[in-house]
């Protein structure tokens, strides 16, 4: 019984060889592996066979089907591909024949873009320029210059994800300050926007990856005024009209004094609701008066010249502003979304 | 930081409402993120006194109670409690109650009976023996003394109080302490705040005789002091030493341990206890561990030390590591008998290293991070000290052990009243000044235009050095209200504002995308190493040079992605799964690449679409009026790409010769890595390189004067001819003339061989130009002469021929 398990193994290996396409191979597995099979009708007949024999032709025979099994497995395998190979070839065009245009709906920028073109383009009009940095940085950049030594203990205010231990993905648009602080003339008014990454589990309001966009100016004599005005304006120019804006005390190891600031909340215009539980205002964003350390740090005088900045989570405008309940849509790519902000 | 209005009250009058002073403390830097109830959910409580108890008419086990609940009519409450008799008051929730677990009470029918509420029990109400001694008994809590019928619960129980949750910012580590926030809570509500001072206990001996302390790295601890109390009775703490610990989060353990947690919560410094029949020779010795030294610490938990982590020890073994926690073994039990009480100082860099490396970040570490000061530590000690004699908790024995290197001495500072002027742009007087900062304990002194300032032992932010202006404007600032401070626009010098021309750049390129019809995405930066495999690049693809994160989220988001490709996909693959329906999409966004010391940081441009409708020269239409809207010109497209692109169906895009980008359809196989159903096509392209040929400002070209010839040619060419080929001829074709606007218009394969007249391996190819001069119109002879130049260099070039 055991040669004729081997001819139907011989046989099956032959026919396998010669076959072209997977019809073929679906019926050869048929008729041998199948219900009505050669192999499987081989072994219904090993329940005549005394025990022992059955114990020791039993585990050739599995042997042998589980053999055969692979080999079709992997016949099957070098068929699709080459049947892909074949299709791909079939499949060749002409790619320098001319592009086809179809009549489309509008696409849309992302509320991201939309809401960072409203605080810039308000910003120019106050005498502001553009300036960018590294998403990556170094450690002295986004903390050391900024008065953030290695082990401040407010390093812990922003969980940061490191490369090694000097560079890592800048945690705020700040390190930015320092760049500009130590290559540009003065005095400048810049806007800043980039990409900014904490280690924050995404949530409906945090994101590991967000926009900041960040103001510096430095001058001979601003002030806390001058920031709360500035601030002011573009809070206006983004929210509306009638939309206020507030400093209140806060910290930041790289502004002094620094403060957090509110705006009238934009679902019940300042009455007090759920969303700004009750307050009449909700926080966009932390600012203050650059601190002396920074500016120092960064090879200019902190007795001839002022500065003052402020980050703004361009996420956050755009969930306050559009009423997006869940930060997470922006960057998640579902079209029924992005096709709301056109 | 948790702040319980009668503990407030216990050093300031307070006469507003918790929601007034949330509001001052806010405009002070202090954001009360939220007031809550002694009692917490529990609302809607009343004492009631029981008129009368009645069986019930349908059930064994319930009883039909009549109170009074202080209101115009009794009411009827059917109860299960057997502790309960006439004349006993008790709470009753009437309709509306909130109980603990946020369980609502409304009347209802108990087999067939009205109840108008519900007795409640100490765990309805939250509570424990701790706040009214008798109420776990099991069943309804039996009021023990006269309470009005009617008056709320809270009131009954005194735990009417109202506990603020207080937001505290890194550099006011003073305020992590009852005594700190309350400091600055008198000022908020414009009360003087009186210090308390503990009274030293003078105890008897000495217990340096007995005890003492060596500090081998004075750096890392600036400052340890100590004192013995010996026949300690260790028992559980008064009751309202229990309940203060409660308010604000903590567990009653007993007398020693309670009362350094609440020097911990009053003056906001960590103070250890330790069993000194557990230290040896009564000898402590704080020092560096050496490398590998092993700690049992309270928890039970095994702490490997190493050699940059600061030891509490004996002279035999550790006892405790600084700051963090202490030692298992000379932990207070019930057996000991006498405490050494330890309140230290240690460096915060230190700790929080430590602490991290130990993932043990206690709340004692968290003070020591935050910053702790040594006049303070002192104080801590004299009030614990008090507290031990107050509660009778052992014998003080005299003297303190000391081991100090800080510097004591107070620090004064001066500020120039006219920069703190500037930099608010206010023009406050230097008494006004003094005033302001006299409300919160900081004294100062005006004199010639400056304030000397003399710096409290707790205010370690205020720096004296370059910084010094800044720290007091922020005081003053603060203390005056921005509120106070009208905004101004910047004065001097005007601004020429401008967007750079990267941005601007950028803006025309995403509103043309959009225009397209295309959805301008943000995907993430992480990607997978599997994200990499999936696009199948070669092992030498630069795009394998991914930025790796030392502590990303997992391993599947732990590189730095350095192509938009895999996003643009998994945006595909979500918008087929939710069947959304739009199938255009783009991002514009960097890439980073592993080398030099800065990681090389690109911009690209990707484009995805897929769906019926779409197709590789949909995709190329839209790159097409892209360029045409921007300016980019002599655009070629040749076949080749990335692997993850269809090898029959993509194209690498020049301009000029430089390289943008790529086009094509996905790879089968890519696309069954991404889990996409369905054809989809992609292109990529160097943000920085479309910019090099972008035209931002177009020269007009003078219009022809003299008219052009339109002529189309059906050319039979050999099947692979691509039709860039026979245009790139045509264009070079010695004409004598200009040839212009040379575009391919048909193009047909036949179906079978022979068909149409079309020989196997040909195709058929129909293209259409024109014909014009710069000084005259083209004459007949001239258009022919120029056309069988073209069919001449078409034949000799690519064996082209004229269809017949």
């Amino acid at each position: 019984m055991f040669e004729e398990l081997l001819k139907i193994r011989e046989a099956a290996l032959t026919e396998l060889e010669a076959i072209k396409n997977a019809d073929e191979l679906n019926e050869l597995s048929t008729q041998v592996l199948g219900r009505g099979g050669k192999l499987t009708a081989i072994l219904r007949t090993m329940g005549k066979l005394s025990q022992e024999e059955r114990a020791a032709l039993g585990q050739k025979a599995n042997a042998v089907k589980q053999e055969l099994i692979e080999k079709f497995e992997e016949r099957k395998a070098a068929l699709s591909e080459l049947a892909e190979r074949l299709r791909i070839e079939r499949e060749e065009i002409d790619v320098t024949l001319p592009g086809t245009r179809r009549a489309v709906p509008m696409g849309a920028l992302n509320p991201l873009t939309l809401v960072y073109r409203e605080i810039r383009d308000a910003l120019i009009g106050l005498g502001f320029t553009t300036f960018e940095g590294p998403e990556i940085e170094y450690d002295e950049y986004n903390f050391t210059l900024l008065n953030l030594p290695p082990n401040h203990p407010a390093r812990d205010m922003q969980d940061t994800f490191y490369v090694n231990d000097k560079v890592l993905l800048r945690t705020h648009t700040s390190p930015c300050e320092a760049r500009a602080l130590k290559t540009l003339d003065l005095p400048f008014r810049l806007v800043i926007p980039g990409r900014c990454f904490r280690v924050d589990e995404p949530d409906a309001s945090h994101s590991p990856v967000f926009m900041q966009m960040e103001g510096l100016v430095v001058d001979r004599n601003v002030s806390i005024a001058d920031l709360k005005g500035t601030i002011d304006s573009f809070v206006k120019a983004v929210f509306g009209e009638n939309v206020e804006s507030r400093l209140r005390p806060s910290y930041f190891p790289f502004t002094e004094p620094s403060a957090e600031v509110d705006i009238s909340c934009t679902i019940c215009g300042g009455n007090g609701c759920s969303s700004c539980k009750g307050t009449g205002w909700m926080e966009i964003m932390g600012c203050g008066i650059t601190n002396p350390h920074e500016i120092e740090n960064c090879g200019k005088s902190p007795d001839e010249w002022r500065a003052f900045a402020w980050g703004v989570g361009v996420d956050r405008v755009a969930c306050l502003k559009y009423g997006i309940s869940d930060i997470r849509l922006i960057y998640e790519g579902d079209g029924r979304f992005l096709s709301q902000f056109k | 930081m948790k702040l319980p209005l009668k503990w407030l009250k216990e050093y300031v009058p307070f006469n507003t409402t918790p929601k007034d002073f949330a509001e001052r403390m806010l405009l002070r830097g202090f954001e009360v993120a939220d007031i809550i109830p002694e009692m917490g959910e529990v609302d809607g409580v009343y004492v009631c006194e029981i008129l009368a108890i009645e069986p019930h008419p349908n059930a064994d086990k319930l009883r039909v109670c009549t109170v009074d609940a202080g209101r115009e009519a009794p009411y009827q409450i059917v109860t299960n409690a057997t502790n309960v008799k006439v004349g006993d008051q008790v709470p009753v929730a009437l309709d509306g109650a909130k109980l603990t677990g946020n369980f609502e009470i409304h009347p209802t029918k108990m087999r067939g009976v009205d109840s108008a509420g519900m007795f409640c029990g100490n765990e309805e109400l939250g509570i424990t023996n701790a706040e009214y001694p008798g109420c776990e008994n099991g069943g309804v809590m039996v009021f023990l003394e006269k309470h009005p019928n009617g008056q709320r619960i809270q009131e009954a129980l005194d735990l009417d109080d109202c506990i603020f949750e207080i937001e505290l910012t890194p550099n006011r580590p003073d305020c992590q302490s009852i005594i700190g926030i309350c400091r600055e809570a008198a000022a908020a509500l414009g009360e003087k705040f009186i210090e308390p001072v503990p009274k030293i206990v003078e105890g008897s001996g000495d217990c340096r005789r007995i005890a003492s302390v060596t500090v081998e790295n004075p750096y890392l601890c600036p400052r340890y002091t100590a004192r013995v109390v010996t026949d300690l009775v260790i028992e559980p703490s008064p009751v309202w030493m229990q309940r203060k610990l409660k308010q604000v989060g903590m567990r009653p353990i007993n007398n020693i341990v309670d009362i350094t947690n609440l020097v911990l919560v009053e003056y906001g410094h960590p103070m250890h206890a330790f069993d000194l029949a557990c230290v040896k020779d009564s000898h402590i010795v704080v020092r560096n561990a050496k490398e590998n030294e092993s700690v049992f610490t309270l928890d039970g938990k095994e702490r490997i030390m190493s050699s940059d982590m600061l030891l509490i020890a004996d002279p035999e073994k550790g006892v405790g590591v600084a700051g963090v926690m202490g030692g298992l073994n000379s932990e207070i039990t019930e057996n000991t008998k006498a405490t050494l009480f330890e309140s230290a100082v240690f460096r915060p860099e230190n700790i929080r290293s430590t602490a991290r490396k130990l993932h043990h970040v206690t709340d004692s570490a968290a003070r020591f991070i935050k910053g702790v000061e040594p006049v303070n530590a002192k104080l801590a000690l004299d009030r614990a000290i008090e507290l031990v004699e107050e509660l009778h908790a052992g014998k003080v024995m005299g003297g303190m052990i000391d081991v100090c290197a800080a510097d004591l001495g107070t620090k004064r500072v001066s500020a120039s009243v006219a920069h703190v002027n500037e930099i608010l742009n206010t023009d406050l007087p230097a008494d006004e000044m003094v005033r302001l900062l006299g409300s919160i304990n900081i004294h100062a002194e005006a004199k010639d235009g400056r304030l000397d300032v003399t710096v409290p032992h707790f205010r370690t932010d205020i720096e004296d050095g370059i910084e010094t202006d800044w720290d007091i404007a922020e005081e003053i600032g603060r203390l005056y209200g921005y509120g106070n401070i009208a905004p101004t626009l910047m004065r001097g010098d005007t601004f020429r504002g401008r967007i750079g021309l990267p941005f601007k750049d950028e803006d025309v390129i995403k509103d043309t995308m959009a225009a397209l019809g295309c959805l301008e995405l943000y995907n993430y930066n992480f990607i997978s190493p599997k994200e990499l495999d999936d696009l199948m690049l070669g092992e030498n693809d630069e795009r394998r040079l991914a930025v790796k994160l030392l502590n990303p989220f997992g391993e599947d988001q732990s590189l730095m992605r350095t192509e938009l490709a895999g996003g643009l996909m998994r945006a595909a693959a979500l918008n087929l799964n939710r069947k959304t329906g739009f199938g255009r999409f783009f991002e514009v966004g960097n890439v980073h690449f592993n080398r030099g010391d800065l990681p090389e940081e690109r911009k690209l441009l990707g484009v995805i679409h897929f769906g019926q409708d779409e197709d590789f020269f949909t995709l190329k239409g839209t790159l097409e009026a892209l360029f045409d809207k921007i300016g980019v010109t002599n655009v070629r497209f040749e076949k080749g790409g990335s692997n993850h692109l269809h090898p029959t169906r993509k194209a690498e895009i020049f301009a000029d010769g430089e390289k943008l980008g790529e086009i094509g359809a996905v790879h089968p196989k890519t696309l069954r890595a991404f889990g996409i159903s369905q054809d989809a096509y992609i292109s990529e392209l160097d943000f920085a390189a479309i910019r090099r040929h972008m035209i931002r400002v177009r020269k007009y070209k003078p219009l022809p004067k003299h008219p052009a010839v339109q002529r189309d040619l059906a050319l039979i060419v050999d099947d692979k001819t691509e039709a860039q080929e026979v245009i790139d001829v045509i264009a070079a074709a010695k004409a004598h003339v200009k040839v212009e606007n040379i575009r391919v218009f048909d193009v047909y394969r036949p179906k079978l061989p022979g068909d149409k007249g079309i020989p196997e391996g040909k195709k058929s190819m129909a293209f259409t130009f024109t014909l014009r001069a710069d000084d005259h119109t083209l004459t007949d002879d001239e258009i022919g002469q120029a056309v069988n130049a073209i069919l001449k260099s078409l034949k000799f070039r690519l064996n082209a021929e004229l269809r017949a």
